[in-house]
Order: structure tokens, then sequence, then C-alpha cells
């Protein structure tokens, strides 16, 4: 394989067949390389997966990821190496199709339909294991205060947001898909949303570092 | 809606990760992630880097789950585990 400085990718992946088809393969070959890598050492939920499944994944991200190189060509700054700058692509494309896989079912019906089923109030009070009955009570009035304050201080979009990105860790992408808008929005939205809730705990009296400090195992 | 304290201690945490409104949103951190990854493979310290991009890789699991991914890449090119040259 070739080592090319940025500028010679460059030149090599916009020039003529000859010297564009094994610039092609030289970067398909590197992100293959580094998304195998990526899928079989670092990913302990794919752990099940046979070498040779975990290669033909990192063939077929490698195959999307040149594409969508080539496509962006023009964004490329020069601040890193070109294949940083490409690998940075193929990470983002291989770990948006595994989110995808893991969350396929997810929806935010369901969320709704599970949050329903949460334990009430009354008995996430009773699970309030603290040794000290005066600290159990104090924690269970802000426990009351916090749970109000998610009702009172936020729209239903925001909280649906908030409950599935925060509550329940589902990534960005997802919920941004399934709420029908784009990461960048959902994480401009989920940021007003915890900014709005912590004014309004705020202004009941809950500081942050009250909170962290009363719940802190 | 009733949480639980594992839930309620995830919100409390994610109010407290909140950052002012100056900071970087997902694409702005996105066009940096490149620049920042080989800074932190070479061995820098991701505190001492561009603050606004540490600041929201600290809200942001889907952007920090990118850059951890593509520095470990990173690392094992460095690293000889890549095999780049084959």
């Amino acid at each position: 394989m070739i080592e090319r400085t940025n500028e010679q990718w460059l030149s090599d992946l916009t020039g003529p067949p000859e010297v564009q088809a094994p610039a092609l393969e030289d970067l398909r070959q590197r992100l293959q390389r580094g998304i195998f890598y990526y899928l079989s050492r670092e990913r302990s939920d794919l752990s099940h997966l046979a070498t040779h499944e975990l290669n033909h994944m990192a063939e077929d991200l490698a195959q999307d990821a040149t594409l969508r190189v080539i496509a962006n060509l023009d964004s490329f700054r020069g601040d890193s190496r070109f294949t940083t700058w490409a690998t940075k692509i193929a990470v983002r494309l291989a770990i948006s199709d595994l989110r995808r896989a893991r969350y396929k079912d997810f929806s935010l019906d369901g969320l709704t339909a599970e949050g329903d089923t949460l334990p009430a109030t009354s008995d996430a009070l009773a699970s309030n294991h603290s040794p000290n009955p005066e600290h159990a009570t104090e924690r269970s009035d802000v426990m009351l205060k916090i749970d109000r304050a998610l009702d009172e201080a936020l729209t239903e979009r925001q909280r649906q947001a908030l409950t599935a990105v925060a509550l329940q860790d589902v990534p960005l992408e997802i919920v941004a898909e399934r709420m029908g808008t784009n990461r960048n929005a959902l994480y401009k939205l989920l940021h007003d949303a915890r900014r709005k809730l912590r004014q309004h705990l705020e202004a009941q009296g809950l500081s942050t570092d009250y909170m962290l400090k009363l719940f802190e195992d | 809606m009733a949480l639980h304290e594992d839930e309620l201690r995830k919100l409390i945490n994610c109010i407290v990760t909140s950052h002012q409104d100056d900071c970087l949103d997902c694409e702005s951190c996105g066009q940096q992630l490149d620049c920042l990854a080989e800074l932190v493979a070479q061995g820098r310290s991701l505190d001492d880097l561009m603050p606004e991009v540490t600041t929201h890789l600290c809200c942001c699991r889907d952007c920090f789950e990118e850059f951890e991914a593509l520095v470990a890449i990173l690392r094992a090119e460095q690293g000889g585990q890549l095999d780049i040259s084959g």
C-alpha cells in the first residue's frame, strides 16, 4: 500500500481512472482494517460473532464508507491526516449501523407505554433504602420534586427525549430518527430541557451539588 | 411519571453536565473530532485540548462513542496492529 500525503490522496482520488482505482482500493482496504479492528477488539457486544462474520461486516461497511468519503471530499479541510478524516467517516457509519441494529425495535410509543408501567411513586419511595430515616425522607421529598419538575418544566417532546436519552441510554441518533429530527436539533432540544430542569429545581432551592450529595451511593 | 433512584441519579448527572449556551453542537464537534483524536492518540491529554469540544464530549454519549472508537483505531494503527503496509 502506497503512503500518500493529504495532497496525494486528494489528487489520486480525483485523478484519471488508472490513478483513481488503486487509490480507491487502498482507501477501502485501510478503512476495512480499521473497522475490523474496532468491531473485533473494541466491541464486546459483538464478541459472539465469528471472525469471518466480523470481516464480512467490515468489508460491507468499508465499501459504504469509501463511497461516502468520495462523496464528501470537498468538505475535507486538511486539519488532520486525510486517512484520519476518512476513518472518522467510516467510524460514524459503522457505529450508526450498529446502533440501528441494536435499537431496531425501539419506539417512542413503546417508551411511553413502558413509562406507564413504571412503579407508582409510593413504590419508588418504598425502594428508597437509606439507613437513616431522616435522610430517606429528605430523599423522598426531593424525588417527588424532581418527578414533578419533569412534568411542570418540560414540554412533552423534551420529556420524551430526555427520558429516552438520559434515563434509558438510547443513542441520540436513534431518538432523533424516531422523532423525525436530526441529531444536532435533538442535542439542542435536550440542552434546553436540561437547562430548564436545572433552573426549575434551583428555583425550588435544589442545587445540583445538593442533589448529587443527597443521592450519592 | 415515577422515577427509580438509579434513573434519578442519571437525571441529576445529566443536569449537572449541562453546559453553557455557547458550547458546541454535534455537527461542530464532529468537524473537529479527527484533529482532536490525532492529538489524543499521540498522547496529549483531552482536558488540555479544545475545551469546547471536550465539554461537548462530556455531554454527548454519541459523539464520545465515535471519538473513542476513532482514537482506538488510530492507536492500533500507531502500534502496528492494523498492518496498513500490507
